[in-house]
C-alpha cells in the first residue's frame, strides 16, 4: 500500500493557490514564477558559508536521499517539472509550464515550457523527463515506480504519467524538493555518457546556476545560466564548506561571506548586535520528550500523571532563550505546522507546584531515577537543560551523549537498545504530511519508533486514515490521533527550534524573509535566482 | 645489510597488515554507515538499497578481503560520499596539506630551534625561563582555541588576515601558526635537552680546552650534533601535520587531508577513513623504514645487533 504521504485535499488546495481547478487539478504558472520578465544582467558575486562538508551526491537529483539538505544544491543547479517555490508547496510549475492531474488521480500530464535548456545548451525534452523518472533510484523511487503504469511521450513538449491505481500522493512526491528527486530532470544523453560518478563530478542541470568548478567536499563555484527561463540576479555564486560556526560568523563579519548558515545560540548575539547584519531565524524542526517502553506497567512513565508532571516541569521558554536566543517557538504540537493536517496546540504550562502534586499523586513524592536522558546529537546542551529542570520534581537523571549514527542506529533497534528507564529528547523535520511524522516517529514498527510506544487504538485509527479516500474523514482521523498523543502526554513537545542564519550587508534585503522566502517549506534561501546584491555590492570586484 | 633491509621491510608489511585490520575493524565498530546517509524518517527500503549498492550487505571477511585486494592493487576503494576513488581525493588534498605542513614546520623551526638553543646555552637564566613558559603554553594551549583567538584578533578585530580558506600567502599564516605552535614547543623542549646533553659531553670540553671561541663550539660542534634527534622528530612531526591536522583544518576551513579524514569519520565513510589512515600509515612506516636503514648504514652496530 502506498504510505500515507500527502492526500487529496492538499493537492487540491495547493493547486488552487497556483491556478484553477478545472477538469481534475490543473497547475498553471504562478504569478511569482513568470517566464517573461524583463531581462536582467546578472552582476557581482555572492558567497555562502555552508555549515557541513559538501557531499557529492547532493548534486545529483537521481539519488536524492529523501532529506532537506540536497534541496540547497538542487535548487541552484537543477530544475524540476513542478516544485515548491517561495512559501508555496510542491505544485508550482517550473520546467513544466502547466500540468493536469486527472480527477480520478489515475494520470498526470505535464507540458514543458518552450525553449528550456540544460547548461550545455541542449533542450530539455520529454525524453529527458522520461529518463529521469524511470532511472530515478533515490528516496521514494520504489513507491513512485510501483504505482506508475507508464510514462508516455505525447509530443515534443508533453508527457503523461499513467498510474495503476489512483495515486493521490503523486504530485506531492514529485514536487517536494526535500522528499524526493523524481521530478527533477537530468540530461539523459549526458548522464548515460558519463555515468553516475561522472555526473557527480560535472553535473549538468537546467537550474539557474551552472557549475564552473568544484573542490570535492569543500567548494562549489557557479555562474548564472543565461538560458534560464527566469531572470538571475547574481553572476557568481560560491558555496564554501565551513564546518566551524565561529569561523562562519567571523567570515560574515569580515564580509568574506554574504550568507552563513546555522548560527548556534551562543553566537547569535554577535550577529544580533551587529547593525550591518541580519538574522534569519527560520523555524525548523520540532523537539519533544518521549518515553520508550511507557506501556510497561513497571515503568514510572506508565502513569499519565508522571508524563504530565514532566511536561509541567519543563521550562520551555528558558530552553528556547538559551538555545535559540528566544527565536524558536515554545508552544505547539510536536509536528510542524507547515505539513498537511498538523493541528495547532496552545502553549504548555510551566508549573512546578502542580508537577510536584501530580508526582505525589502518582506515588513518586520524592521523584525517581531515570537512567539516561538522550538528546538528538549533537544538541547535547539541550539535554543538559532537561536533566537539570527535571531535578525540580525529584527526577534524577544523567545525560547520555551519542554520536549521531549510533543514536539513529539505536533508535532503529527498538526497546532492546534502551533498557531501564529512559527519556529520549527527540527531534526531526519532515516535509509533506503529518502522517510521515506519525508513521516514522510514533507508529508501532515505525522506522524510528519501533516498539517504543505501540498504542494499538491509535495505530488502528491510522490504518483507517491510510485506507480512506475521503478527505474529510482523513482530516478528522489525523486530528483525533494528534490530539490524543498530546492530551495523554504520550509525547511531551518542548519547542520548535530555529535554523538560524546570518545575512551580510551586501545582500539586498529589507527583511530576512526577502532572502529566505522559503521559510515555510525549507530552511534555505531560494529561489537562488531571485537573490540580489545591493547596487554597490553588485559592481564590486 | 641486505638481510637487515629484508627483515625491516617484512616488519613494515606486517605493521601495515595489522594497521589495515585494525582500521577495518574499528570503523565498523562505530556502526552502520548507511544510517548516516539518511535523516530520521528515511525508510528501511531506502537504507537497504544503499547498503546493497555499496556492498555493505556482504559478510565482513568478504569486505576485508576486498579491501586488502584493493590496497594491493593500489586502489583504496571509492568514497561513499564523493563517489570518487579515495586515492584521487587524497592526492587532490595532499598539496594543500603539504603546503600547510611545510609552513607550520618552518614556523616551528623558526620558533622552536632558536628558542631551544638559547634555553640550552643560557640554562636557568631569564631566557631559559621564558623558553620554558613558551614551551608550556605551546604544549598546553589547545590548537582549536588558539585558532579561534587568532581569527578573532587578526581577522575580525585588526582585519589584517582572511579568516579561513585557501588562497594567497595571507591565508596560510594563521593556520600555520596554530598548527606549528605545538610542534614549536616540542622542538624547543627537545633542542634544549639535546643541547644540554651535548654541552656536557667530553668532546665539547676538549673543544673549549683547545681555546675555540664559544660561538664556534656551540654552532660548529654542539648544535650540529644536538640537531640529529631534533630533525628526526621534525620529520615525524611533518608526517603528523600532513595527515592529522584535523582540528586546525576544520577551524580554518583548510581543504587538507586532516579535514578529509574528519569528513570521512563524521559521515562514516569507511573507504575514505580506511584509505586516509592506510596512506598515512604507509607514510609513517616508510619514513621509519628509511630512518632505520639510514641509521644502520651510518652505524654498523645497529645492523649487527638487531
Amino acid at each position: 500500500m502506498v504510505r500515507g504521504v500527502l492526500a487529496k485535499t492538499l493537492v487540491i488546495s495547493s493547486a488552487v493557490l497556483a491556478g484553477t481547478a478545472g477538469m481534475g487539478i490543473v497547475g498553471v504558472l504562478a504569478q511569482s514564477a513568470p517566464g517573461g520578465a524583463a531581462k536582467i544582467e546578472p552582476k557581482g558575486s555572492l558567497t555562502l558559508a555552508w555549515h557541513t562538508n559538501i557531499t557529492a551526491r547532493w548534486l545529483d537529483p537521481q539519488h536524492h536521499d529523501g532529506t532537506a539538505t540536497p534541496d540547497n544544491f538542487l535548487m541552484a543547479l537543477h530544475d524540476a517539472l513542478i516544485k515548491n517555490f517561495r512559501d508555496k508547496l510542491f505544485d508550482q510549475p517550473a520546467l513544466a509550464e502547466r500540468y493536469e492531474f486527472a480527477e480520478d488521480a489515475k494520470s498526470a500530464t505535464f507540458w514543458l515550457r518552450p525553449d528550456v535548456k540544460f547548461h550545455d545548451g541542449s533542450p530539455v525534452t520529454p525524453a529527458d523527463v522520461k529518463y529521469s523518472f524511470e532511472h530515478y533510484r533515490g528516496a521514494w523511487a520504489d513507491v513512485l515506480h510501483k504505482n506508475t503504469e507508464s510514462l508516455a511521450i505525447v509530443d515534443d513538449h508533453t508527457v503523461r504519467f499513467q498510474f495503476k491505481e489512483p495515486f493521490l500522493d503523486f504530485p506531492a512526491l514529485l514536487g517536494t524538493g526535500n522528499v524526493s528527486g523524481a521530478g527533477w530532470v537530468v540530461p539523459a544523453k549526458y548522464y548515460e555518457a558519463v555515468g553516475q560518478s561522472g555526473f557527480l563530478q560535472k553535473p549538468i542541470g537546467a537550474g539557474p546556476y551552472k557549475l564552473v568548478s568544484q573542490e570535492a567536499g569543500t567548494r562549489l563555484e557557479m555562474e548564472a545560466f543565461d538560458g534560464y527561463y527566469r531572470p538571475v540576479h547574481i553572476k557568481h555564486l560560491t558555496m564554501i564548506s565551513v564546518p566551524e560556526a565561529a569561523t562562519r560568523v567571523a567570515m560574515i563579519e569580515r564580509g568574506e561571506a554574504d550568507i552563513a548558515y546555522f548560527i548556534p545560540g551562543e553566537l547569535i548575539g554577535r550577529i544580533k548586535n551587529n547593525p550591518k547584519m541580519m538574522l534569519a531565524p527560520v523555524l525548523s524542526g520540532n523537539w519533544w520528550l518521549e518515553f520508550p517502553g511507557f506501556q510497561d506497567p513497571k515503568s514510572p512513565f506508565h502513569d499519565q500523571r508522571v508524563r504530565q508532571a514532566i511536561s509541567l516541569a519543563v521550562d520551555r521558554k528558558a530552553i528556547n532563550d538559551a538555545e535559540c536566543d528566544g527565536l524558536g517557538k515554545v508552544d505547539g504540537n510536536w509536528i510542524n505546522d507547515d505539513v498537511q493536517y498538523a493541528i495547532d496546540w496552545p502553549e504548555w504550562e510551566h508549573n512546578i507546584a502542580k508537577a510536584k502534586a501530580l508526582m505525589k499523586e502518582a506515588g513518586y513524592p520524592n521523584g525517581f531515577k531515570v537512567d539516561w536522558v538522550t538528546p538528538t546529537p549533537a544538541y547535547y546542551s539541550r539535554g543538559e537543560r532537561i536533566v537539570s529542570q527535571l531535578q525540580a520534581i525529584g527526577i534524577q537523571s544523567k545525560l547520555q551523549v551519542m554520536e549521531r549514527g549510533v543514536y539513529l542506529k539505536r533508535l532503529q533497534g527498538g526497546l532492546k537498545e534502551w533498557p531501564g528507564v529512559q527519556i529520549i529528547f527527540n527531534a526531526t523535520r519532515i516535509g509533506g504530511s503529518w502522517s510521515n511524522w506519525y508513521e516514522s516517529m510514533f507508529k508501532c514498527g515505525g522506522f524510528n519508533s519501533q516498539d517504543f510506544f505501540c498504542v494499538k487504538e491509535l495505530d488502528a485509527k491510522f490504518d483507517r486514515y491510510l485506507a480512506s479516500s475521503n478527505p474529510a474523514e482523513r482530516k478528522t482521523l489525523a486530528e483525533a490521533i494528534q490530539r490524543e498523543i498530546l492530551e495523554k502526554y504520550y509525547f511531551v513537545p518542548v519547542f520548535r527550534h530555529t535554523f538560524t542564519n546570518a545575512i551580510g550587508p551586501r545582500v539586498q534585503a529589507a527583511k530576512w524573509e526577502d532572502v529566505f522566502p522559503t521559510n515555510r517549506t525549507a530552511g534555505y534561501p531560494y529561489p537562488w535566482e531571485d537573490i540580489a546584491l545591493t547596487e554597490a555590492a553588485a559592481v564590486q570586484k | 645489510m641486505m638481510r637487515f633491509i629484508i627483515r625491516r621491510t617484512l616488519y613494515a608489511l606486517i605493521t601495515l597488515f595489522i594497521l589495515s585490520l585494525t582500521i577495518f575493524t574499528v570503523v565498523r565498530l562505530t556502526g552502520d554507515p548507511v544510517s548516516l546517509m539518511a535523516e530520521p524518517g528515511a525508510r528501511a527500503e531506502d537504507l537497504d538499497r544503499v547498503r546493497a549498492e555499496w556492498g555493505l550487505d556482504h559478510p565482513y571477511p568478504v569486505q576485508f578481503l576486498s579491501f586488502l585486494k584493493n590496497i594491493a592493487t593500489g586502489e583504496l576503494g571509492k568514497s561513499f560520499n564523493y563517489e570518487m576513488p579515495v586515492s584521487t581525493l587524497y592526492f587532490q588534498r595532499l598539496p594543500n596539506s603539504l603546503e600547510l605542513a611545510a609552513a607550520a614546520t618552518l614556523l616551528s623551526f623558526l620558533i622552536g630551534i632558536p628558542a631551544g638553543l638559547i634555553s640550552g646555552v643560557w640554562v636557568n637564566t631569564g631566557w631559559d625561563n621564558f623558553g620554558k613558559v613558551v614551551a608550556l603554553l605551546g604544549l598546553s594551549v589547545p590548537g582549536f582555541w588558539l585558532g579561534l583567538v587568532l581569527i578573532l584578533v587578526f581577522s575580525v578585530w585588526l582585519e589584517w588576515l582572511p579568516t579561513s580558506g585557501k588562497g594567497d600567502w595571507r591565508h596560510l599564516i594563521m593556520p600555520a601558526l596554530a598548527l606549528g605552535w605545538y610542534f614549536a614547543a616540542s622542538l624547543l623542549r627537545l633542542t634544549r635537552s639535546s643541547m644540554l646533553e651535548v654541552l656536557r659531553s667530553e668532546y665539547i670540553k676538549l673543544a673549549r680546552l683547545k681555546g675555540l671561541p664559544g660561538y664556534v663550539v656551540i654552532a660548529m660542534h654542539a648544535f650540529k650534533n644536538a640537531l640529529i634527534p631534533v630533525l628526526t622528530l621534525a620529520g615525524l612531526n611533518l608526517v603528523v601535520m600532513i595527515n592529522a591536522a584535523v582540528i586546525i583544518e576544520v577551524i580554518f576551513a583548510w581543504p587538507g587531508i586532516g579535514r578529509l579524514l574528519y569528513e570521512g569519520i563524521f559521515q562514516r565513510d569507511f573507504p575514505l577513513v580506511q584509505g586516509v589512515v592506510i596512506l598515512a600509515g604507509c607514510m609513517i612506516v616508510l619514513i621509519n623504514l628509511a630512518i632505520d636503514i639510514l641509521y644502520a648504514y651510518i652505524d654498523p652496530r645497529i645492523r649487527l645487533t638487531r
